[in-house]
């Protein structure tokens, strides 16, 4: 299924565009040099390098395993949340409150109080990517449980379904949609945002090794790590999100 | 014969007087359309009758038993609704199994009744089906066997056939009625359409205006000539739905 799904989406226009993005830039990197802009078959090889050396297995893990704690625990604590707001009406407003106020709130700023909360480091892209992830996939889930259908409850009641009944066979099924959105939304702001937050004060993962290339100039090194966290996008989104999806909704 | 569903002095306020005071009783195995212009409270009246919300005034009860508001009544109540209310995710099979789970229905035995009411309802073959995956009359049929599968004292149905085609309206319609024959089950049916209460019912309840009183109580045991039954029925709705209109305001007290 997600072999047929990668060669319908590689049609011929997106190939040709491809094409035609390789042929640019190749002329670009030509006139302005490696450093500004290093040519396709240079990050390439440099790719090519890093997973013979084993490097990008590395710094993928390192970013992964924060993110996996951090967004992780964002997703424990959005049911937690979700289950609140559905027992209760008032807690489904402090919700929503919360959320608005999170999402409200720039990613500079969770990077900032992290480092100065927990030094430099793993906890600091752990806990930003916590709380850039938590209103995601939070209001997610409470527009989940608040869509829950009435009337399916009101006939759960008629025929006295008790409440762990209902939960397992009613609510839980009608919100997993969109606890599955909320995560994939949630999942790729987090890789866009722990890359962020591992610039500053850790020594692995792929937002560490992209700044250091910088640093020491290696451009292509920064194109290359760039081209790993796409991949690592692409592939989870098919293969994780995709698949999950695809076996939820196996009913419609 | 023994009266099953006793309906004594009921009425309901919201805002307003919804139901002001009703009172009929149902025998056992009796099929009992309920009959009334649009917006007249029967399906109020028979939210009260299933205990889904509370009366405002009188009481109901079902072999002697007060029915009581959220089912806190030891009677089995089955309910057919306007809609299937089918669970979309699970099978015709499981969502009719569900329904026996608070029963104390054993596993085994939640999926072999589930069978066979879906083949007393001619679904045999589609137990494993998705309620997407099937038409708008079998998810009725699939509702109406969860109704049934309980063991119901008494069922009700909330025009259960109300959205669908006229063709697919005539042959539920024959169906319900050999549903009944085959299970001698007591129902209490809501329609606004007097040609299927007449063409299923034995017993017609023609509900007033706004609020609502009983109106007529016609026994529709074939005596008398169905097509003047039908339009006696057309008359007193035609009056009906004009008094709800405030077109033609006759005495307040001309019902019952």
């Amino acid at each position: 299924m997600t072999g047929r799904g990668w060669v319908d989406r590689l049609h011929l226009p997106t190939l040709v565009v491809a094409a035609g993005v390789v042929v640019g830039w190749s002329i670009v990197s030509a006139k302005y040099g490696a450093y500004v802009l290093p040519s396709p078959l240079h990050v390439l090889s440099g790719f090519v390098e890093i997973v013979r050396s084993g490097e990008v297995w590395k710094h993928t893990a390192a970013s992964l395993s924060r993110i996996l704690v951090g967004f992780g625990g964002a997703v424990g604590v959005s049911l937690l949340l979700a289950l609140a707001a559905f027992v209760s009406r008032t807690a489904r407003g402090v919700v929503h409150d919360v959320v608005a106020v999170l999402n409200a709130t720039s990613v500079f700023v969770w990077i900032v109080i992290s480092i100065i909360w927990f030094g430099l480091s793993s906890w600091a892209p752990i806990f930003t990517t916590f709380m850039i992830t938590l209103p995601v996939v939070a209001s997610n889930l409470v527009e989940g449980v608040e869509s829950v259908d009435r009337r399916l409850l009101e006939m759960g009641d008629v025929y006295r379904l008790d409440g762990r009944q209902k939960f397992t066979a009613i609510v839980v099924p009608s919100t997993l949609p969109y606890l599955i959105a909320g995560m994939k939304i949630g999942f790729g702001l987090a890789l866009k945002v722990s890359v962020v937050a591992e610039i500053f004060g850790v020594t692995t993962g792929i937002g560490y090794i992209m700044n250091y290339s910088r640093e020491i100039l290696a451009t292509q090194m920064v194109f290359v790590w760039a081209l790993v966290m796409v991949l690592v996008m692409m592939v989870t989104d098919t293969l994780v999100f995709g698949t999950l999806s695809r076996r939820l909704s196996a009913w419609r | 014969m023994a009266v099953k569903l006793s309906v004594e002095g009921v009425g309901k306020d919201y805002l307003i007087p919804i139901i002001d005071t009703v009172s009929f009783t149902v025998d056992a195995a009796e099929f009992l359309c309920l009959l009334g212009p649009n917006g007249c409270g029967k399906t109020t009246l028979l939210r009260i009758l299933g205990g889904i919300e509370p009366a405002t005034r009188g009481r109901v009860t079902l072999d002697g038993e007060g029915i009581v508001a959220h089912q806190a009544h030891a009677r089995k109540v089955g309910v057919v609704f306007q809609e299937d209310r089918l669970l979309p995710w699970k099978t015709l099979r499981d969502n009719v199994a569900l329904v026996l789970r608070p029963l104390g229905v054993a596993a085994a035995e939640r999926t072999a009744r589930a069978n066979r009411y879906l083949d007393l309802v001619g679904l045999a073959g589609f137990e494993d089906y998705h309620p997407g995956r099937v038409s708008g009359g079998m998810r009725q049929r699939a509702a109406i066997a969860r109704a049934l599968a309980i063991e119901p004292d008494v069922l009700l149905m909330d025009e259960p056939f109300g959205a669908l085609d006229a063709q697919n309206r005539r042959i539920m319609q024959r169906e319900i009625r050999r549903i009944w024959r085959e299970t001698g089950r007591t129902i209490v049916f809501v329609t606004h359409s007097i040609e299927e209460a007449v063409e299923i019912g034995t017993t017609l309840v023609m509900l007033s205006a706004r609020p609502s009183r009983i109106r007529a109580l016609i026994k529709n045991d074939g005596r008398e000539e169905r097509t003047k039954l039908i339009d006696d029925l057309n008359t007193m709705i035609m009056e009906e739905v004009e008094r709800q209109q405030g077109v033609s305001r006759g005495p307040a007290d001309s019902g019952g």
